[in-house]
Order: C-alpha cells, then structure tokens, then sequence
C-alpha cells in the first residue's frame, strides 16, 4: 500500500473515531492515538523523510492536509460535545420553578409606626421640626396653660390617668383620685414646652403616645398615639390652617378625598373645629362605613387661644398660629380597616408580619 | 341636648325640613349626633270610643267592651266594625272617648299587641293608660280624652305630637345651649331671622308675700351668687297636661308630676335649674321658713331623691332648714326628705346659681351627675334667676292651680355686669383669612343678643349678654362670627411665610436608623403597654437599683396595669405568652420606647428610651429546601453586632454578665454589651425560673439597649477606605487550647502577634472532642488573611511571619497545633 492510500486510510479510520467519540475523553483518546507522540498520523509524518523526493511534496501536501481534515474534525468534535455536556447538564438542573423560594424575611415596622412616619414626613416637606415632650406632665402643661380651667370637667379621673405626685410640696388635691402629675392626655402640651423655649416663627409637630381611661375594646385602647401640630409666626391665618389640613389629608388619604370643617370648642384654640374627611368607601354618598354621614372624623383644629400665648409669653397682637389633633390610631384605622384596635398592641405576629 | 322640632318651631322660625336645620346645625358648630322621629313607634295606636262595656262573664275586675275605632277596622264591604277587647281597667263607662292599641301595635318596652284570649274571651287590641303609652306617669286608669275627640285617628296625630328630636351635642363653652330658649337665639343667628319667644307670666298673685313666709341667707357668696325664692300654696298635685309631660319627655326627661315637671321643663326652657321643696317639710322659726345656703360639714349626711345616703364633705355646698339639715345638695340634687309628693300643698321653688368649681367637684366625688349639675358647671346666668321663678310661678298656676304668692326673696350679693368688648372688623378678617362684612359681623352678633355700638375709630364696641360667658374677648365674637360665615367657606391659603426649615434632627434620623436596621436584620416591630404589674420586676428577677421607683397610676383600670413600666422586657414576654397561647412559636421582635424611672422626691420620672428584642423558635419552620436551626445566644448576639456595626458603634465588646447584677438571665448564656468601657446594654438568654413566671416554658433570647448610649456613641462621617489594590494569602490556623481560654483572648493575641501584615481573622471553627482535642481542651479554627497596602507578598515573607505568630500566640496561650 502507497503512502498515499494508507493517509487516506488513516484519515478515514480517525475521522470514523473521530465521529463515534461519545465524549472529551473518548475523543482526547482519539486525538491521542492518531496525532499524539505514538500516533498514527504522527508516525506516517515521521516516514516522509523516506519518501522519494520527487514526491514528497505531494505527499506532504497530502499529509498536511490529513492533518489539518482531523485537527479541524477533533476540534469541531470538541465543541459539539461541549455543548451537548452543557446541554445535558442544563437539562440535569431544570427545576420545578413553583416551588417555594428560599426566602429570607426583612421585619416589618408597626403599623402605627409606618403611619406616624408618613404622618411626619407630610409636616416635613412643608418644614416642620419633630418635638416631643413627658408622658407624665404637670396638670399645668396638660390643661392649665392649654386654657382649661380648675374644675373643667375634661379634668375629670374618669378622663385622666392621675399619677401619685411624689414631691414633698405636691399639694393636697380636691377632688378624690386626682393630683398634680398625670399621664399626658393630649400631646398638647408640647405646644406649651416649645412656645416658652423657642421664638416664633414656629412650625412644629409632636407624635407620641397619649394616655386615657379607656377600657381596652375593638375601638378604644387606654394607650394609643396622637400628632400634635404647631404654627405660630406673623400673619397666620384660619385660612392657612385649612391650606395646611387639607394638603395634609390629601397626602395621607387620596387626593380625590373632600375635607369638611365643622366649628367645635377646644379650650386651647379658638376658633376651634373639628376635621371630617369624605368617606373612602361610599365617597359621600352615606355608607355603614360611614354611619350613613358620608364624612369621617379624623382630627380636631383651631387658631390658638391668646389665652395660650400670654402662659407662654408670645404676644398675641404680634403673632398668630394654628393648632391640630391628629390621631394616628384613628388614621390607621381608617386607611387599613382596622377590625380590632388592640391588635396594635398584643404583639402577635401574625398581624405584626401584615404590617 | 335634645330639641323639639315642634317646641323650637314656637321660639323662632324654621326650615321646613329637619333635615335643613340639621345641616345648618353642623355648619355653624353644633353637632347632631342623632335625629329622633318621635311619635312614629306608636303606629296602630288610635283615638276610639267605647260602644259597649259588659263583666266578663269569668273574671270579676275585667270587663268585655266593643270598641269603635272608625275606619282602622273594617268587614268585607268596607263598613267599621267595632273592636272586642278585654279591659282590666275600671275607671271609664260606656260612650267614653279612649286610646286603643291595635294589634300590631308596639307600646313602649317593646310591648308587641296581639291578638290574644283572656280568661277564654278574645282580645283584640288594648285600651291604653298614658303610662302604657310612654305619655306619663298616671296608671290609675285608662287615658280618657275629650268627649270631642274624633274617632279612628292615630294618636300621635290626634296629640299633634309627631315631632322629630335633635339630639345635640353641646360643647361645654356653650351653657346657653343647653335651654330652648338659647337654642331659639342661636337658630335666629344661624338663619338672620327672629325669634318670637313668648313667655307665660302670673296673672293673680294672693297671700302673703313671700319674704314675709321665707327668708334666705348665703353663708358664702363664693359658694352660691344668688338666690331665688317664690312660694306658691294650694297646688293640686297630679299627671301634667299633656303639652306639658310630652315636652319634658322629648327632652329626655321623665314626667313625674306637674309640680316636678314645670320645674323641669322651665330648666329645658330656659337653662336655668330649679328646684320645688315642699314647704310643709320645713320648719318654721319665728314664723317664717328660713333657707340657709352653706358649706357641708365634714361627715354630714343626705339621703338625695334617687334614695342614696350621700356622706358630705366641707367642699359641697347644702341648701339647709334654717341651717341645720341638709335639704338639698346644692345644684346637684334635691333632698328625699322634702321632695314633692302627692300629699305637697305649698311649694318653696329655688331659682339660684351655684359656684361651677364647687359642683363640678361636687358631681365628680359623688359620681352624680344631674341635668342641673351639668348645666352649673357650665356656668348659669345669676341675672335669669327672678325671671326664670316667674315663668315656673305662672306654670305653677297655670298647670297645677296653685295660688301665687306675691313677690320674690331675691339675695344676689354681687351682680353680675355685662362685659363690653372692643371689635377690631379689620382683626376678624385678618385671623379669618376672608373678607367678611362688617355688616354681617353687626347683624350676627346682634342676634345672638350683643348690643353692637360702633365706634369713631372704626373699631365696634360689643356688651355680650351675660348668658354667654364664652364671650369676653375679642378673639371670642371672632369665633362667633368666623362659624357663623362658614368655616368651610374661607379660602384654603398655605403660610406664605419663607422664614423657617424643617426636617428630622439627625438624633431622630438615627433613631430611624435604629429601627430599620433591626427590621432588616429580621425583627418585627411592636408595641406593648406602658403600664406595667408592680410584680413585674419581681417576677422577672430583675434588680430595681438604677430603675428609680415606680411611677403609680392613682386609678388603674386593671389591678395588673396601676404602674409604669421600667423595663420592655416584662410587655414583651406578655406578648411572647400570647403568641404562644395562640400557637405563634416563631417569635422574633423589637421595641423602641420609653421606660419611666420615678423618683423618691420628686412629681416627674426620667423616661429614657430602650431598645429591646426578644427572639423565641427558630427564624422559621424547615422548608423543602432549608433548614433553620432553634435560635441561640448567638443569634441576639449577632442582631446587637448587626445594629452597633450600622451605627458605627466603636470598641464593642462583650463582658459576661455577672449572676449577681443579671438574675434574670442565664448564667453562661448572658452578656454585658460594652462600648469602651461603657455598658450600654445586655443581651442573653432570659432565665427559665423568669420565664415560668410569665408562662413561657420555651427558651427566650433578648437585649436591651439604651438608646441615649447608641445615639451619643454612634458615629457619622466615616472615610470611605479604597478596597486593597495586592492580593492577600490565606492560611488556615487551628489552635488547641484549654477551655479558659476564650475566642476574644485568642484574637487578641493572633492580632497583636500578626503586626502589620495581618488584615483579617476569620474564627470558622471551634472544636471538642475529648479523644482527639483533649479534655477540657477545644480547638479553634482560624483563616488568617495576611496583605501589605504597597506590594504583592511573596510567600517567604508571609511564612516568616506566620511561624512567628504561631510561635508567639502557642507561648502566650499554652496552646499547640493541631496537627
């Protein structure tokens, strides 16, 4: 057999291996047994010194492109089977995708306390500081600076959690159950503490925890959460106060929801009024929601009493300022339906994760 | 509040709808909060005769009457058919004009008429007494009307007593609301109309005059600021005229008799309080009857007309006989003894005003309040008071035909003067923020009764009537005139003020931080109560030194909440129980709060905020594809490493948490949290004896932070460094010890003995196996990181200083190698 017909026969038998290689290692074997140091093709290669000279550059034409013919083979070989590999392991890992995720939790923030924040960040945006003030206050700063006088029936113990006052001097009180010292039952009192620290212009807002005589139930809690505001700066107007309510409300509730003002008596404000907000569910047609109004009751406001200012020493022919109530339970309740208030305050996750 | 449509319609004029007035009512600032249709619960009720009156032929006090109730009952062909009732009662006859319920009627206390069999005779319907009817209090009889009354109309039509309630919520700086007479002022400024008040007065006075039967003395005048006496005789006692019982039962009053209810319905009338002792009760001195209006002793008793033996102190104030018994509890509520009864014939009748401060306290020990007490705290007008025992005398006459003393004993020791208030129209609009008219702001206020002058300058001169004692201020007819123009009608403006800035202080954005960063590391926020069992701290085990003492709450609602918390621990593990109670065994929760430290001498508490977390079960169930092991120490451990690494906390450490400072913790599983040299929390696994105390039976890991300390030690600003630019050498380091040793020892010294090259150590092993380690020895993995800022290590270089360190920490320890 000539040179020529045994290449030809070479290429022949390593491209057939070349073919049936199932996988790398059974081509690598290939590759090896034809072009490695002991190869076949490797071997023939060597003989070309042997070859007449005549026709050795035709044989070793041909030779190169046996070569070439199998390394392109191996190579292309190489990479069908690469990708059958991937292929194959793509399809080992496919993967019932509906299954549940492998899921880690971030905590939740109290319900209050997400409504407290957005609450804040509304004042915020039109420049109002945070203040806060003492849980446990002086009847002074709770009623007697906010204008309500000795004997108002707001006073009452059945309004106030009193607390036992244990200054030497505190003074023998009146009325059974009641003292000097009680459980805030307003953030009220924090306009007072801002007033007499701080110069007008003052535009601030209190959040915090108030205290009442409430038995725990779906719609009352003894302990719950109310947002005092503050304006006091020249030329303050009802008009203002109604400006900054109705943003406010807007913000918080959907700005396709109607603000309604309604006078009211607040000792500390005057003129007072209370703040209702078109019901959501039935917008203002009357609704059970609503208890047939149309509106619902969200806070209570008011320009703040000259009585006020002299306690704090702001002279009220100077400056003007407006006052409101917001409670953040009630706000709550209102956006999220709240079934049961004391779920606010039993700690079960189940209703914490809700939130 | 409740207001008669029909009564108010004959003060002033109004819109026809009810409805309307409601509106207007809510507009100009007084709520509504119910409307009452009046009358309509007596449907099937009609005026009927008696066509025949027989015994029941099986009962000797009943008897069988045919009752004609016109077109109610018809036959086939549309022609009245006459009722057949049973009837007990005994004072009527045949021909009698009556009221009967038919069947379907619903009497007052859900009394349903049906068709029924007495003693085997068929009943169908009801003859009504006009206390079955809810009209009143005589029961003596069926209610026999007028032989003129027609027949088969309904009742509430025949009475004209449809009407519709509105139940008013009167703020309490508006006493002149709580009479018809002020709600008639106040719908005739709300619409600018008139009203047309008419009131009755006496038209024959005989007898004595009154100061020669009675004299009156005010031992105080602080206590009481006039007094009033008229005295009628002969009045015959019995039920009211109907007008008379049905107005004093819209306003939610009962009638009870015709003295009693003219003195109510004068009160409804007017605001102001009377009250009718029956003269015969008291005693006469000299000849006369002598009213001593005084302090109560301490200790003094009386019985009121609700029965109660009421124990006196010296801060209420008695109407007394000639200053001896207590015949009245002054402005609150009468006495028993000399209440009137059916047997009264003279009538002493007290129109007085009692000091607001006295009553209010007054109503407030006793728990009592009455119409008149509320109506006193509130404050009365001391110059209606003659007036008022007018209107009452005339009544007395008119509905009880008693003879009218002539004259009044009348002790008012200091008037009280009308107050004059300068109004700025210009300051009205300005605080409104609305042009108002000063037209407008005249006629308002002249319809609420103020006589307005204006002055050269511009400005109004305003005398408020001394019914208002809201109105002593400018400020006051500003609120007057701004909710009668229309609180919703000004124009919605914002400050146009550019002088001040807001936001969060940075305090308060850390403390944002705070939260969000234990949210993010898995916690859940809550809240819990601030009050707090006085067992609490007990229970947990936790010492009170540094707590100060308790903050008590003077009347709890719940013996378990008469204190303020000064620990979240306590709240905290209460709602653990709950969440277990509800099988909820995953717990893992903050809070963010106040605690309340009192003090021994002083009226408030500090009230520094903590941070607590608590963490229960394991951060979830196993799932298909994960499993979570229970929580341990080192969870809560590395929640509070998480929350002080965020807040840039520097030089934390750990220190064991001394059994004897930390009962209520673990010993061996509890941690002082250091900052420095600062202890600014502790973190650990609660005791399990503390646990049982709170029904908790599974292991609770919890800190506690102080969020003064975080916010003060957190730092802000830190340089951002460049990530290194050379590779570093890892080398594994597995380091025998005996168990003394502890991690932070061996870090120590790795880090002291590494120098500078040394950038990381990485603990990823601990290790104990008697057999292999050795008793009482652990071993403990390290990945030591070596790197230089400037160069590429070569390797020689990180073994010299490897064997170094190794030499060194082995010496320093006692430890080896483990090979």
């Amino acid at each position: 057999m000539g040179m020529s017909e045994e290449l030809s026969a070479i290429r022949e038998q390593v491209l057939e291996g070349i073919a049936k290689a199932r996988n790398l290692e059974a081509l690598e074997k290939v590759r090896v047994a034809s072009m490695g140091k002991k190869g076949s093709l490797t071997a023939i290669m060597r003989m070309m010194g042997q070859v007449p000279a005549d026709q050795r550059p035709q044989m070793g034409q041909l030779a190169n492109t046996v070569r070439a013919n199998v390394e392109t083979a191996i190579r292309e070989r190489q990479l069908a089977l690469k990708r059958e590999a991937l292929e194959a392991q793509l399809n080992a890992e496919a993967t019932d995708i509906t299954l549940p995720g492998r899921r880690l939790s971030p905590g939740t923030q109290h319900l209050i306390e997400q409504v407290r924040e957005e609450m804040e960040d509304i004042f915020i945006s039109m420049g109002y500081t945070i203040e806060t003030g003492p849980y446990v206050e002086t009847t002074y700063y709770n009623f007697t600076a906010l204008n309500a006088p000795e004997d108002h029936p707001s006073r009452s113990g059945k309004d106030t959690f009193y607390v036992v006052d244990n200054a030497p001097e505190g003074k023998e009180s009146h009325v059974l159950g009641e003292s000097d010292v009680l459980l805030r039952t307003q953030t009220s009192g924090v306009q007072v503490h801002i007033m007499e620290t701080k110069e007008p212009p003052i535009y601030m807002i209190c959040p915090g925890t108030v205290f009442r005589p409430d038995t725990a139930d779906a719609n009352h809690l003894p302990q719950f959460t109310q947002m005092e505001g503050l304006v006091v700066d020249e030329g303050i107007t009802f008009g203002d106060l109604k400006g900054t309510l109705d943003h406010f409300t807007r913000e918080i509730f959907g700005k396709d929801r109607a603000t309604r003002y309604r006078p009211h008596f607040f000792p500390f404000t005057e003129p007072s009024c209370e703040v209702d907000v078109s019901c959501g569910v039935c917008h203002g047609e009357g609704c059970r929601f609503c208890k047939n109004t149309g509106w619902l009751e969200i806070l209570g406001c008011g320009m703040v009493d000259p009585n006020v200012f002299k306690y704090c020493g702001i002279d009220s022919e100077k400056y003007t300022g407006f006052a409101f109530g917001i409670g953040v339970e009630r706000v709550a309740a209102l956006r999220y339906d709240l079934p049961d208030l004391r779920m606010l305050i039993s700690g079960d996750q189940r209703v914490l994760r809700q939130f | 509040m409740r207001v008669s449509y029909e009564w108010l319609k004959t003060l002033v004029d109004l819109p026809q709808d009810p409805k309307d007035l409601e509106r207007e009512f809510v507009r100009t600032g007084t709520e509504v909060e119910a409307v009452e249709r009046v009358g309509a619960n007596l449907d099937h009720v009609v005026t009927a005769q008696v066509v025949s009156k027989e015994p029941h032929p099986d009962s000797d006090h009943m008897y069988v009457t045919l009752v004609d109730v016109g077109n109610n009952n018809v036959d086939k062909d549309g022609n009245p058919v006459p009722l057949q009732i049973v009837c007990g009662a005994q004072n009527f006859n045949q021909g009698d004009h009556i009221v009967t319920a038919m069947i379907g009627a619903v009497l007052p206390g859900d009394f349903k008429i049906k068709k029924s069999k007495l003693r085997g005779v068929e009943s169908c319907g009801m003859n009504c007494s006009s206390r079955e009817l809810g009209l009143g209090d005589d029961q003596s009889g069926i209610m026999i009307l007028p032989e003129d009354a027609p027949i088969g109309v309904p009742l509430t039509d025949y009475l004209g007593m449809s009407d519709v309630v509105l139940d008013c919520e009167i703020t309490p700086n508006r006493p002149d609301c709580l009479s018809m007479t002020g709600m008639a002022v106040e719908v005739s400024a709300m619409y600018d109309t008139d009203t047309h008040i008419e009131l009755p007065s006496v038209t024959s006075e005989s007898g004595a005059d009154a100061s020669e039967q009675v004299d009156v003395a005010i031992a105080d005048p602080e206590l009481c600021s006039r007094y009033t006496a008229r005295v009628v005789r002969n009045v015959k006692i019995g039920p009211s005229p109907e007008w008379l019982a049905r107005r004093v039962t819209a306003c939610g009053g009962r009638s009870i008799n015709n003295v009693v209810d003219v003195t109510n319905y004068v009160m409804y009338l007017t605001g102001q309080p009377l009250h009718a002792f029956d003269l015969g009760k008291l005693t006469k001195e000299d000849g006369k009857y002598h009213i001593v209006v005084r302090a109560a002793e301490d200790g003094e008793h009386i019985v009121t007309l609700d029965g109660e033996d009421r124990e006196l102190t010296s801060d209420m104030t008695v109407i007394t006989d000639n200053g001896k018994t207590p015949i009245a509890l002054a402005g609150v509520m009468g006495g028993l003894d000399s209440e009137i009864t059916e047997n009264t014939v003279d009538v002493l009748l007290e129109s007085a005003v009692f000091d607001n401060g006295h009553i209010s306290r007054t109503s407030r020990n006793l728990d009592l309040m009455s119409e008149a007490s509320i109506r006193y705290e509130r404050l009365v007008d001391p110059n209606g008071c003659a007036s008022v025992a007018d209107i009452a005398a005339a009544l007395f006459e008119e509905c009880c035909g008693a003879e009218v003393c002539p004259g009044i004993v009348d002790v008012y020791p200091k008037v009280k003067e009308a107050v004059t208030i300068t109004l700025r129209p210009e300051r009205v609009c300005a605080l409104a923020g609305a042009q108002i008219p000063e037209e407008f702001m005249v006629s308002r206020l002249t319809r609420l009764g103020c006589k307005v002058t204006p002055a050269d300058n511009g400005e109004l001169s305003v005398i408020a009537p001394t019914n208002r004692p809201d109105l002593t201020r400018e400020v006051d007819l500003i609120e007057e005139i701004v909710r009668l123009w229309g609180e919703g009608d000004i124009e919605a403006t914002l400050p146009a003020a550019r002088n001040h800035a807001g936001g969060l202080t940075s305090d308060q954005r850390q403390i944002r931080k705070i939260g969000r960063t234990l949210r993010a590391l898995g916690l859940n926020e809550t809240k819990s109560y601030l009050f707090a069992s006085p067992d609490d701290l007990s229970k947990l085990g936790m010492s009170e030194e540094g707590r100060g003492v308790p903050v008590k709450v003077i009347s709890p609602l719940v013996a378990d909440q008469s204190e303020m918390r000064r620990s979240i621990v306590p709240g905290l593990l209460r709602s653990i129980a709950y969440n277990l109670a509800h099988g909820v065994s995953n717990i893992a929760m903050y809070e963010l709060g106040r605690v309340l430290f009192g003090h021994k001498d002083k009226s408030q508490p500090d009230e520094p905020s903590y941070v607590c977390g608590v963490l229960v079960g394991r951060p979830a169930d196993d799932a298909w594809n994960a499993k979570y092991p229970a929580y341990d120490f080192f969870d809560a451990k590395g929640i509070v490493e998480g929350l002080l690494e965020a807040l840039r906390i520097p030089k934390v450490r750990f220190r064991v948490a001394e059994p004897e400072q930390y009962g209520w913790l673990q010993p061996g599983r509890a941690a002082e949290i250091l900052a420095g040299s600062e202890t600014i929390g502790w973190v650990g696994n609660i005791h399990p004896l503390s646990l049982q105390n709170f029904d908790i039976e599974v292991p609770v890991i919890a800190f506690e932070i102080s969020v003064a300390s975080l916010l003060r030690l957190s730092q802000k600003d830190l340089p951002i460094v460049e990530p290194p630019t050379y590779p570093g050498i890892s080398i594994d380091l597995a380091i025998v010890v005996d168990e003394s040793v502890t991690a932070e020892q061996l870090i120590q010294r790795l880090k002291s003995a590494g120098g500078k090259l040394l950038c990381d150590i990485r603990l990823f092993d601990v290790y104990r196996d008697s057999l292999r380690v050795g008793e009482g020895k652990k071993s403990m993995a390290f990945s030591l990181t070596y790197r230089a800022d400037d160069r590429t290590l070569i390797s020689e270089e990180v073994e010299k200083t490897h064997t170094k360190l190794v030499e060194k920490v082995l010496r320093s320890t006692g430890g080896e190698i483990r090979g």
